[in-house]
Protein backbone atom coordinates (compact mmCIF):
# COMPACT_ATOMS: atom_id res chain seq x y z
CA UNK A 1 0.00 0.00 0.00
CA UNK A 2 2.71 2.36 0.90
CA UNK A 3 4.64 1.20 -1.82
CA UNK A 4 1.65 3.62 -4.33
CA UNK A 5 3.08 6.69 -2.23
CA UNK A 6 6.60 5.87 -3.05
CA UNK A 7 6.24 5.74 -6.04
CA UNK A 8 5.43 9.68 -6.29
CA UNK A 9 7.96 11.84 -6.68
CA UNK A 10 9.09 14.01 -4.07
CA UNK A 11 12.86 15.36 -4.45
CA UNK A 12 13.82 18.62 -6.13
CA UNK A 13 17.36 18.42 -7.84
CA UNK A 14 19.92 20.89 -5.47
CA UNK A 15 19.39 23.95 -8.61
CA UNK A 16 15.53 23.26 -8.10
CA UNK A 17 15.70 23.99 -4.51
CA UNK A 18 17.55 27.06 -4.73
CA UNK A 19 15.02 28.22 -7.28
CA UNK A 20 11.90 26.74 -5.12
CA UNK A 21 13.46 28.93 -1.95
CA UNK A 22 14.09 31.64 -4.22
CA UNK A 23 10.39 31.33 -5.90
CA UNK A 24 8.70 31.42 -2.76
CA UNK A 25 10.50 34.27 -1.17
CA UNK A 26 9.72 36.65 -3.75
CA UNK A 27 6.25 35.86 -4.26
CA UNK A 28 5.78 36.27 -0.20
CA UNK A 29 7.84 39.30 0.01
CA UNK A 30 5.50 40.93 -3.33
CA UNK A 31 1.99 40.00 -1.80
CA UNK A 32 2.86 41.42 1.46
CA UNK A 33 3.91 44.70 -0.14
CA UNK A 34 0.97 45.06 -2.28
CA UNK A 35 -1.26 44.48 0.90
CA UNK A 36 0.70 46.59 2.73
CA UNK A 37 0.26 49.41 0.37
CA UNK A 38 -3.25 48.58 -0.40
CA UNK A 39 -4.04 47.92 3.83
CA UNK A 40 -2.77 51.34 4.06
CA UNK A 41 -4.75 53.47 1.39
CA UNK A 42 -8.05 51.79 2.28
CA UNK A 43 -7.09 51.82 6.09
CA UNK A 44 -7.89 48.20 6.81
CA UNK A 45 -5.57 45.86 8.18
CA UNK A 46 -7.22 42.60 7.45
CA UNK A 47 -6.98 43.62 3.82
CA UNK A 48 -3.15 43.24 4.33
CA UNK A 49 -3.17 39.99 5.91
CA UNK A 50 -5.59 38.11 3.71
CA UNK A 51 -3.57 39.46 0.74
CA UNK A 52 -0.58 38.36 2.22
CA UNK A 53 -2.27 34.72 2.79
CA UNK A 54 -3.23 34.65 -0.85
CA UNK A 55 0.68 35.09 -1.81
CA UNK A 56 0.96 32.31 0.63
CA UNK A 57 -1.27 30.09 -0.97
CA UNK A 58 0.29 30.81 -4.59
CA UNK A 59 3.42 30.48 -3.03
CA UNK A 60 2.33 26.81 -1.70
CA UNK A 61 0.77 25.83 -4.45
CA UNK A 62 4.02 26.72 -6.63
CA UNK A 63 6.83 25.20 -4.56
CA UNK A 64 5.41 22.68 -2.45
CA UNK A 65 4.90 20.06 -5.52
CA UNK A 66 7.73 19.14 -6.61
CA UNK A 67 7.17 20.66 -10.62
CA UNK A 68 9.42 19.36 -13.47
CA UNK A 69 10.87 22.76 -13.21
CA UNK A 70 12.91 22.15 -10.19
CA UNK A 71 13.89 18.28 -11.57
CA UNK A 72 15.37 19.62 -14.68
CA UNK A 73 19.10 19.79 -13.29
CA UNK A 74 19.40 15.84 -12.04
CA UNK A 75 22.69 14.74 -10.45
CA UNK A 76 25.56 13.32 -12.79
CA UNK A 77 26.10 10.34 -11.06
CA UNK A 78 29.67 8.32 -11.76
CA UNK A 79 28.97 5.54 -14.44
CA UNK A 80 28.52 1.55 -13.05
CA UNK A 81 32.45 0.88 -12.21
CA UNK A 82 32.40 -2.45 -13.86
CA UNK A 83 35.12 -4.27 -11.77
CA UNK A 84 32.89 -4.93 -8.96
CA UNK A 85 31.32 -7.97 -9.83
CA UNK A 86 34.47 -9.87 -10.79
CA UNK A 87 36.05 -8.69 -7.23
CA UNK A 88 33.33 -10.11 -5.60
CA UNK A 89 33.05 -13.24 -8.01
CA UNK A 90 36.97 -14.00 -7.31
CA UNK A 91 36.48 -15.23 -3.52
CA UNK A 92 34.10 -17.60 -4.37
CA UNK A 93 36.09 -19.09 -7.21
CA UNK A 94 38.69 -19.50 -4.32
CA UNK A 95 36.05 -21.42 -2.31
CA UNK A 96 34.90 -23.36 -4.93
CA UNK A 97 38.70 -24.34 -5.84
CA UNK A 98 39.31 -25.43 -1.92
CA UNK A 99 36.16 -27.32 -1.94
CA UNK A 100 37.40 -29.22 -5.00
CA UNK A 101 41.01 -29.84 -3.21
CA UNK B 1 14.30 21.97 1.04
CA UNK B 2 14.38 18.38 -0.14
CA UNK B 3 10.88 16.98 0.82
CA UNK B 4 7.72 18.37 0.67
CA UNK B 5 7.55 18.74 4.53
CA UNK B 6 10.61 20.89 4.63
CA UNK B 7 9.60 22.85 2.27
CA UNK B 8 6.01 23.34 4.04
CA UNK B 9 7.95 24.60 7.32
CA UNK B 10 10.31 27.05 5.60
CA UNK B 11 7.27 28.59 3.70
CA UNK B 12 5.28 28.66 6.52
CA UNK B 13 8.44 30.28 8.60
CA UNK B 14 8.79 32.86 6.48
CA UNK B 15 5.68 33.80 5.43
CA UNK B 16 5.32 33.86 10.00
CA UNK B 17 8.24 36.22 10.15
CA UNK B 18 6.89 38.58 6.91
CA UNK B 19 3.33 38.66 8.68
CA UNK B 20 5.48 39.83 11.85
CA UNK B 21 7.37 42.54 10.11
CA UNK B 22 4.01 43.87 8.30
CA UNK B 23 2.30 44.10 11.60
CA UNK B 24 4.87 45.94 13.24
CA UNK B 25 4.96 47.74 9.86
CA UNK B 26 1.14 48.78 10.80
CA UNK B 27 2.35 50.07 14.24
CA UNK B 28 4.55 52.10 13.19
CA UNK B 29 2.98 53.92 10.82
CA UNK B 30 0.13 54.61 13.33
CA UNK B 31 2.20 55.10 16.45
CA UNK B 32 2.94 58.94 16.19
CA UNK B 33 -0.82 60.25 15.17
CA UNK B 34 -2.72 62.24 17.34
CA UNK B 35 -6.40 60.76 17.86
CA UNK B 36 -7.67 63.38 19.93
CA UNK B 37 -11.06 65.28 18.46
CA UNK B 38 -13.23 67.89 19.49
CA UNK B 39 -15.45 67.23 21.67
CA UNK B 40 -19.15 69.21 22.72
CA UNK B 41 -20.96 68.20 26.11
CA UNK B 42 -23.69 70.16 27.58
CA UNK B 43 -25.53 69.42 30.88
CA UNK B 44 -29.03 70.44 31.32
CA UNK B 45 -30.07 68.92 34.49
CA UNK B 46 -28.50 67.72 37.93
CA UNK B 47 -30.11 65.94 40.72
CA UNK B 48 -28.74 65.70 43.53
CA UNK B 49 -30.24 62.84 46.35
CA UNK B 50 -29.23 61.99 49.76
CA UNK B 51 -29.57 57.94 49.51
CA UNK B 52 -28.21 54.98 51.70
CA UNK B 53 -25.23 54.10 50.16
CA UNK B 54 -24.87 49.79 50.39
CA UNK B 55 -21.92 49.25 48.71
CA UNK B 56 -19.57 51.39 50.98
CA UNK B 57 -19.67 52.68 54.63
CA UNK B 58 -22.67 52.92 56.28
CA UNK B 59 -23.19 56.43 55.88
CA UNK B 60 -25.38 58.84 53.88
CA UNK B 61 -23.52 59.89 51.18
CA UNK B 62 -24.75 62.32 47.73
CA UNK B 63 -25.90 60.66 44.86
CA UNK B 64 -26.13 62.55 41.62
CA UNK B 65 -27.72 62.10 38.53
CA UNK B 66 -26.45 63.67 35.84
CA UNK B 67 -28.87 64.29 32.58
CA UNK B 68 -26.31 65.69 29.92
CA UNK B 69 -26.53 66.19 26.35
CA UNK B 70 -23.53 64.75 24.47
CA UNK B 71 -22.51 65.75 21.22
CA UNK B 72 -19.37 64.07 20.23
CA UNK B 73 -17.81 63.77 16.18
CA UNK B 74 -15.06 60.91 16.17
CA UNK B 75 -14.86 60.43 12.82
CA UNK B 76 -16.29 62.91 10.27
CA UNK B 77 -16.30 61.12 6.25
CA UNK B 78 -14.67 64.42 5.39
CA UNK B 79 -10.98 63.68 5.71
CA UNK B 80 -10.03 67.36 5.22
CA UNK B 81 -11.83 68.22 8.08
CA UNK B 82 -11.00 65.96 11.06
CA UNK B 83 -8.42 64.01 11.62
CA UNK B 84 -9.47 60.01 11.59
CA UNK B 85 -9.52 58.55 14.39
CA UNK B 86 -10.12 54.90 12.79
CA UNK B 87 -6.98 54.21 11.07
CA UNK B 88 -6.01 50.99 10.11
CA UNK B 89 -4.71 50.19 13.48
CA UNK B 90 -8.14 50.48 15.69
CA UNK B 91 -9.88 48.06 16.08
CA UNK B 92 -12.24 49.90 19.06
CA UNK B 93 -12.82 52.75 21.06
CA UNK B 94 -13.88 52.66 24.47
CA UNK B 95 -15.50 55.76 25.10
CA UNK B 96 -16.01 56.98 28.69
CA UNK B 97 -17.44 59.92 30.73
CA UNK B 98 -15.99 60.91 33.65
CA UNK B 99 -16.72 63.19 36.23
CA UNK B 100 -13.65 64.77 38.38
CA UNK B 101 -13.71 66.93 41.63
CA UNK B 102 -12.08 67.55 44.56
CA UNK B 103 -13.64 67.19 47.97
CA UNK B 104 -12.51 68.41 51.61
CA UNK B 105 -10.86 64.06 51.93
CA UNK B 106 -9.96 63.95 48.40
CA UNK B 107 -7.66 66.16 46.17
CA UNK B 108 -8.77 64.59 42.84
CA UNK B 109 -12.46 61.96 42.62
CA UNK B 110 -12.70 60.75 39.64
CA UNK B 111 -16.59 58.53 38.41
CA UNK B 112 -16.81 57.13 35.62
CA UNK B 113 -20.80 57.54 34.47
CA UNK B 114 -21.13 56.54 31.37
CA UNK B 115 -19.23 54.33 28.28
CA UNK B 116 -19.82 52.91 25.14
CA UNK B 117 -18.39 50.95 22.58
CA UNK B 118 -18.08 51.95 19.21
CA UNK B 119 -16.86 49.37 16.89
CA UNK B 120 -15.16 49.38 13.11
CA UNK B 121 -17.70 50.16 10.65
CA UNK B 122 -20.44 51.46 12.98
CA UNK B 123 -21.53 54.93 12.98
CA UNK B 124 -18.88 57.07 13.70
CA UNK B 125 -20.93 60.12 14.57
CA UNK B 126 -22.43 60.31 17.96
CA UNK B 127 -25.22 62.54 18.54
CA UNK B 128 -26.47 61.70 21.70
CA UNK B 129 -29.27 63.64 23.47
CA UNK B 130 -30.77 63.41 26.85
CA UNK B 131 -28.69 60.75 28.20
CA UNK B 132 -28.73 59.58 31.71
CA UNK B 133 -25.93 58.16 33.46
CA UNK B 134 -25.42 54.93 33.07
CA UNK B 135 -23.93 54.11 36.30
CA UNK B 136 -24.67 55.76 40.02
CA UNK B 137 -22.58 58.61 40.32
CA UNK B 138 -21.83 58.06 44.13
CA UNK B 139 -19.71 60.39 46.52
CA UNK B 140 -17.91 58.53 49.48
CA UNK B 141 -19.28 61.65 51.80
CA UNK B 142 -21.16 64.38 51.07
CA UNK B 143 -18.71 66.26 48.59
CA UNK B 144 -21.24 66.89 45.87
CA UNK B 145 -23.69 68.91 47.33
CA UNK B 146 -22.86 72.62 46.64
CA UNK B 147 -19.48 71.29 44.70
CA UNK B 148 -19.01 74.07 42.06
CA UNK B 149 -16.76 72.63 40.18
CA UNK B 150 -17.61 68.69 38.84
CA UNK B 151 -15.69 68.55 35.50
CA UNK B 152 -17.19 66.11 32.94
CA UNK B 153 -14.50 64.83 30.42
CA UNK B 154 -14.85 62.32 27.71
CA UNK B 155 -11.93 60.24 26.76
CA UNK B 156 -11.40 56.86 25.14
CA UNK B 157 -9.61 53.80 24.91
CA UNK B 158 -8.09 53.37 21.53
CA UNK B 159 -7.66 49.70 20.94
CA UNK B 160 -5.60 49.24 18.24
CA UNK B 161 -4.48 45.93 15.41
CA UNK B 162 -1.20 45.68 17.43
CA UNK B 163 1.14 48.36 19.26
CA UNK B 164 0.01 50.04 22.64
CA UNK B 165 -2.98 51.01 24.03
CA UNK B 166 -3.27 55.02 24.14
CA UNK B 167 -5.65 56.38 26.32
CA UNK B 168 -7.05 59.80 24.76
CA UNK B 169 -8.50 62.72 26.25
CA UNK B 170 -11.02 64.59 23.93
CA UNK B 171 -10.24 68.03 23.60
CA UNK B 172 -12.97 69.70 25.31
CA UNK B 173 -14.98 69.64 28.73
CA UNK B 174 -17.39 71.06 30.76
CA UNK B 175 -17.92 72.48 34.39
CA UNK B 176 -21.25 71.80 36.19
CA UNK B 177 -22.06 73.23 39.66
CA UNK B 178 -24.36 71.11 41.57
CA UNK B 179 -27.02 72.30 43.24
CA UNK B 180 -27.36 73.09 46.91
CA UNK B 181 -30.31 70.95 47.81
CA UNK B 182 -31.38 67.40 47.58
CA UNK B 183 -34.27 65.95 45.95
CA UNK B 184 -36.74 64.73 48.00
CA UNK B 185 -35.75 61.00 48.14
CA UNK B 186 -39.80 59.37 47.50
CA UNK B 187 -39.50 58.72 43.88
CA UNK B 188 -36.22 56.75 44.68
Amino acid sequence: MFSMFNSIPTHMDYKGQKLAEQIFQGVILVSAVIGFIYGLIIEQFGWTVYIMLAGFAISCLLTLPPWPMYRRNPLTWQPIVQETPEIREKPQENLKKKKHK
Amino acid sequence: MNTVLSRANSLFAFSLSVMAALTFGCFITTAFRDRSVPVNIHVSRVLLKNVDDFTGPRERSDLGFVTFDLSVDILCFIWLHLKPIFDWNVKELFIYLSAEYSTKNNALNQVVLWDKIVLRGENTKLDLKDMKSDYYFFDDGNGLRANKNVTLTLSWNVVPNAGILPLVMGSGHISVPFPESYESTKSY
